[in-house]
């Protein structure tokens, strides 16, 4: 009785480990991001790729209301998996550092630099009492410098840097997929091909191309773009990932 | 993020991005500037680009009130960033301050981004913080070296910031220019440019009140900023 009740207590408190060094609840927000659809990002020669399984749960639900990739700023775009809510506040922090970066140095801020401040935000939410950690993870993608990078947030508050990644629901199935089919140099079209292909490698009954947001930053104009329904149909088709039930 | 309750230890994510990071502006504030009293540099500062770099050259006089020399060895330019300088122009206090308070900034960024600060990025921050500062009236030039080229900027006390191939600030100002518009011209190497930079910074010094007593000279390279004092003109050259 007496051991059930400690044992309860490292699983209660945020801010206390438990006897073999674990934060219950950073690892239980890590389980609420599988709950999540998932998201993949593609580092590529020529930009970054994020896309993301948007698929309604009715068909009378506004699609454009499922928020899954967002700008951050004209270089930078995040994507999530996990609470949507608990997303919305990281992606208000990120957009607001982003401007102050502008403010204060006159110039735009770094990808790493603009995950740090997210992730430490985030850190913070596991060492305060009182507080519940982020359900969510995101994947930062932009130019830095000229250069693509791609980072991964947990709700640990950890930063990893990525060449090709996936949070969220399916996350390991599709990361060995990534991990069999990453091929570095891709160009940037090559990199929405994988990215579409991953997250169909998951998918029992073919990509719904309605149910997928795609967004890239590439190299060149070092500016944000999300892909069009039609943009997005096209490739689906092409790359036959739509499967028989669809249309 | 207001929205939020602030938890101890936290990051001020609302901190004035105008303001410097370990301080406020309001805990910075020191009384009223008194005009009388406080020492001034008066001075001419100069600020050349070059391909190789930039040369700074200042005198080294302070005054106050602009009638009694207070000090005749003052070093009026200083590192703030590993390839870029600044100089002291105006209350010397005030100056000084800014130099301390821009340099543990330029520091904390390049720890944090493993790079250091662009020029743009260095005189942008710069300029927010002589908008907004109690750093009473300042003038200084900025020149350094960052991966596109050589830059010399100058920034007013209303925070304006002006960049240019070559510029002057401080009382000798005028003076300085007449000796910088008759023999300045595009392409001078970095030696000939810090001859150039003493004589005009020469110049100042017989006709301003303000300047004199000789001439610190910095060089500032892609490998860094060299700086050196001279009681006479001659020993600088």
């Amino acid at each position: 009785m007496q051991g059930q009740n400690q044992q309860q207590a490292y699983d209660r408190g945020i801010t206390i480990f438990s006897p073999d060094g674990r934060l219950y609840q950073v690892e239980y927000a890590r389980e609420a991001v599988k709950r999540g659809t998932a998201s993949v990002g593609v580092r590529t020669a020529d930009g970054i790729v994020l896309a993301a399984d948007r698929h309604a749960r009715s068909p009378l639900l506004e699609r454009d209301s499922i928020e899954k990739i967002h700008k951050a700023d004209d270089h930078v775009g995040i994507a999530s998996a996990g609470h949507v809510a608990d997303a919305r506040q990281l992606i208000d922090l990120a957009r607001r550092q982003a401007q102050i970066n502008h403010l204060r140095y006159g110039e735009p801020i770094g990808v790493e630099s603009l995950t740090k401040e997210v992730t430490d935000y985030i850190q913070q939410y596991t060492q305060t009492g009182g507080a519940r950690p982020f359900g969510v993870a995101l994947l930062v993608g932009g130019i830095e410098d000229g250069e693509p990078r791609l980072f991964e947030t947990d709700p640990s508050g950890t930063p990893y840097e990525w060449q090709a990644v996936a949070i969220g629901g399916d996350r390991e199935e599709i990361q060995n997929f990534l991990e069999d089919e990453y091929a570095e140099g891709m160009d940037l079209e090559a990199g929405v091909a994988l990215a579409l292909r991953a997250l169909a490698s998951v998918s029992d009954d073919g990509l719904d191309a309605t149910g997928v947001d795609v967004a890239t930053v590439d190299v060149e104009t070092e500016q944000f773009g999300s892909l069009s329904e039609d943009e997005i149909a096209e490739r689906v088709t092409e790359l036959e990932l739509g499967g028989e039930s669809d249309e | 993020m207001s929205n939020f309750p602030d938890l101890p230890g936290m990051k001020d994510l609302d901190a004035n991005p105008y303001e410097p990071e370990l301080a406020s502006f309001d805990e910075m504030q020191a009384g009223g500037d008194d005009d009388e009293s406080v020492v001034k540099t008066g001075t001419t500062t100069i600020g050349i680009t070059t391909d190789e770099g930039v040369v700074i050259a200042t005198d080294m006089r302070a005054s106050i009130g602009g009638r009694f020399v207070s000090n005749k060895s003052i070093q009026k330019v200083e590192q703030i960033h590993p390839t870029a300088a600044l100089t002291l122009v105006g209350s010397v206090g005030g100056a000084q301050s800014f130099i301390r308070t821009l340099r543990s900034e330029a520091d904390l960024y390049e720890v944090r981004r493993g790079e250091p600060m662009s020029m743009s990025g260095l005189a942008t921050l710069a300029g927010n913080f002589a908008r907004g500062g109690p750093y009473f009236a300042i003038s200084p030039i900025l020149g350094g070296v960052d991966e596109d080229g050589s830059h010399v900027y100058s920034i007013d006390p209303a925070g304006g910031v002006m960049q240019d191939d070559y510029t002057v600030t401080g009382s000798g100002q005028q003076i300085a220019y007449g000796t910088l518009e008759d023999r300045y011209e595009d392409g001078l190497s970095l030696e000939e440019s810090r001859e150039l930079a003493i004589e005009a910074v020469h110049a100042a010094s017989e006709r301003d009140t303000a300047s004199g007593n000789g001439v610190y000279v910095a060089e500032v390279t892609a490998e860094g900023v060299d700086i050196e004092g001279y009681e006479n003109f001659e020993g600088a050259r």
